[in-house]
């Protein structure tokens, strides 16, 4: 099977185990080409995984992984170093090398990548410090940023190499409300000035809603439901309906599975 | 606690085996593709190698000559003890040369070399895996193994014998200072029984062969154990240990093997 250009990613009958442990089972994921897709799911429901998965950092146990044309799981180690560059992740600790300022962080793969001269290099930097805020805070190391700024600084270096598509892990998870306004805005920036396509795993849901054209859900090993913001609002399965509306308990429980409460209180005696 | 049947027993055993096989496969196919796999670190491997030099090698240097020179004293003194029983003390020199170079020298650097160096490169490493820096690295399209794994064993394969090399003869010149200067023994016989003895092919050089086979196991279980731990804090901790305790078990067990090859006339 070939993969199809309106995609950047896709993912065909994925399965993956984590020892006899099932976390995706079959599951078909087409993301769109020079969009915003969201990927959202409670906590634990493998979505991290799944960004994992379509960098090639995981294997999965069966099915295929498409990004731009190539099957990655087909990909010799060698190739799959080399189709990366056409990727930039955000981890959602940032990933800062923390013997590195936030010059050498960004200027990182330009070295590594590139054989353009220093002054190049610095000005590349410096548009990419731009994009996010912090040109300003070039000669600071990372033990001296605050956790949202380090996920800027982490922005601009994933976004060093101009990548084709760019993957965010939870990049609203710990920031202040001034912080998740200017990353949201960002996000949506970066796609529309460079033509990218992004995607963003997050269980934030309205911040993921506002900026995401499409939105996969996944949960229990499945894809619950797929969409755009609007038309999963409005979705009859209650498993979506529990997530998107943020009610407590329903068909996800809120309760991990255990034995009897009576019996688990008084069998203590 | 419920007590395990024997097929119980037996499938434990037969899994622990099973581990023990499957982690050193794991451990060899990692020290293959580091050494031999190819990858894009940019033009800066020997800037990168220069680095880990200094942190492995040169920052060793006070305990390994600190180390060498109380051995070597302690040695002097032991051994003029007892040769001075026996109207022999003018083969101290000999007796302290020979017991560095051949084994203390080779083997206590080594274990030294673990604790100061090895844990240090488990702990980095795996800290590195645990704040997703090795991630990192991978998305953006360089190879952990080359970026950080190679230079880090690179120069803890030329910094141990390099160091046990400084060791011996810091251990050595301890040495002399306690039998010559402290307690009399004659310069010109200190350092000729010395010299008649001390042979360049069997005691210095497989003195030598000893340090760099002990600085390959040493450094491979240390990257390996960085690379391959469990990214909790706890993992690290634990893999830190296990690096100390593989690495000293390793090397005194090679130490007889080899001494056994070398000195051992079979």
């Amino acid at each position: 099977m070939s993969a199809d250009p309106a995609y950047a990613v896709e993912l065909k009958g994925v399965s993956f185990k984590r020892g006899s442990r099932s976390i995706f089972n079959n599951v078909d994921i087409f993301i769109p080409r020079g969009k915003v897709t969201g990927i959202m799911g409670p906590s634990g429901s493998g979505k991290t995984t799944l960004l994992r998965l379509m960098g090639a950092q995981l294997r999965p146990s069966s099915g295929e992984v498409w990004v731009n044309g190539q099957n990655l799981p087909a990909l010799s180690r060698s190739d799959l170093f080399d189709m990366r560059k056409q990727m930039g992740v955000l981890f959602q600790s940032g990933a800062l090398f923390t013997d590195l300022d936030v010059f050498e962080n960004v200027a990182f793969p330009l070295r590594v990548h590139t054989e353009l001269p220093e002054d190049m290099i610095r000005d590349i930097v410096l548009m990419k410090l731009q994009a996010v805020g912090l040109r300003g805070a070039i000669e600071l190391m990372p033990d001296e940023l605050s956790g949202g700024m380090k996920r800027r600084v982490a922005l601009a270096r994933a976004i060093a190499l101009d990548p084709q598509i760019l993957m965010y892990d939870e990049p609203f998870v710990g920031q202040d409300p001034i912080a998740m306004g200017i990353l949201v805005r960002l996000i949506r920036l970066l796609n529309d000035a460079l033509g990218i396509t992004s995607i963003v795993v997050s269980h934030d849901l309205a911040e993921t809603a506002s900026i995401a054209d499409y939105l996969y859900v996944v949960g229990d090993t499945q894809v619950l439901g797929h969409g755009t913001p609007a038309e999963l609002m409005e979705s009859d399965n209650p498993r979506i309906r529990q997530f998107m509306k943020g009610i407590a308990d329903g068909p996800v429980p809120f309760h991990f599975p255990a034995a009897d409460y009576r019996d688990d209180l008084l069998g203590a005696r | 606690m419920r007590r395990k049947s024997i097929g119980e027993r037996i499938r434990l055993l037969g899994r622990a085996g099973i581990d023990v096989v499957g982690s050193l496969g794991a451990s060899t196919v990692f020290l293959l593709r580091v050494l031999f796999g190819r990858g894009n670190v940019g033009n800066g491997f020997t800037q990168l190698l220069i680095k880990q030099l200094f942190s492995v090698g040169v920052m060793s240097l006070v305990i390994i000559v600190v180390s060498g020179l109380f051995i070597g004293m302690v040695l002097a003194l032991q051994g003029f003890n007892i040769l001075s029983s026996y109207g022999s003390e003018q083969a101290v020199g000999q007796m302290v040369a020979l017991t560095l170079l051949r084994e203390l020298g080779p083997v206590v650097t080594a274990l030294l070399f673990a604790g100061r160096a090895g844990s240090a490169l488990t702990a980095e490493i795996g800290n590195m895996k645990s704040t997703e820096q090795l991630s990192s690295l991978e998305m953006i399209g360089v190879d952990p193994l080359k970026y950080i794994i190679a230079p880090r064993l690179w120069a803890g394969f030329i910094s141990l014998p390099l160091l046990t090399m400084i060791f011996c003869v810091v251990g050595i010149w301890g040495g002399a200072m306690v039998a010559v200067d402290w307690l009399g023994v004659y310069d010109g016989s200190f350092w000729a029984n010395m010299q008649n003895s001390v042979s360049f092919e069997k005691d210095v050089l497989n003195g030598l062969i000893k340090s760099i086979v002990f600085a390959f196991v040493v450094t491979w279980i240390a990257v390996f154990q960085g690379y391959d731990c469990e990214p909790t804090s706890e993992g690290i901790s634990r893999a830190t240990t296990k690096t100390v305790v593989y690495a000293s078990l390793a090397v005194l067990g090679l130490d007889f093997i080899l001494t056994a090859l070398m000195f051992g006339d079979f």
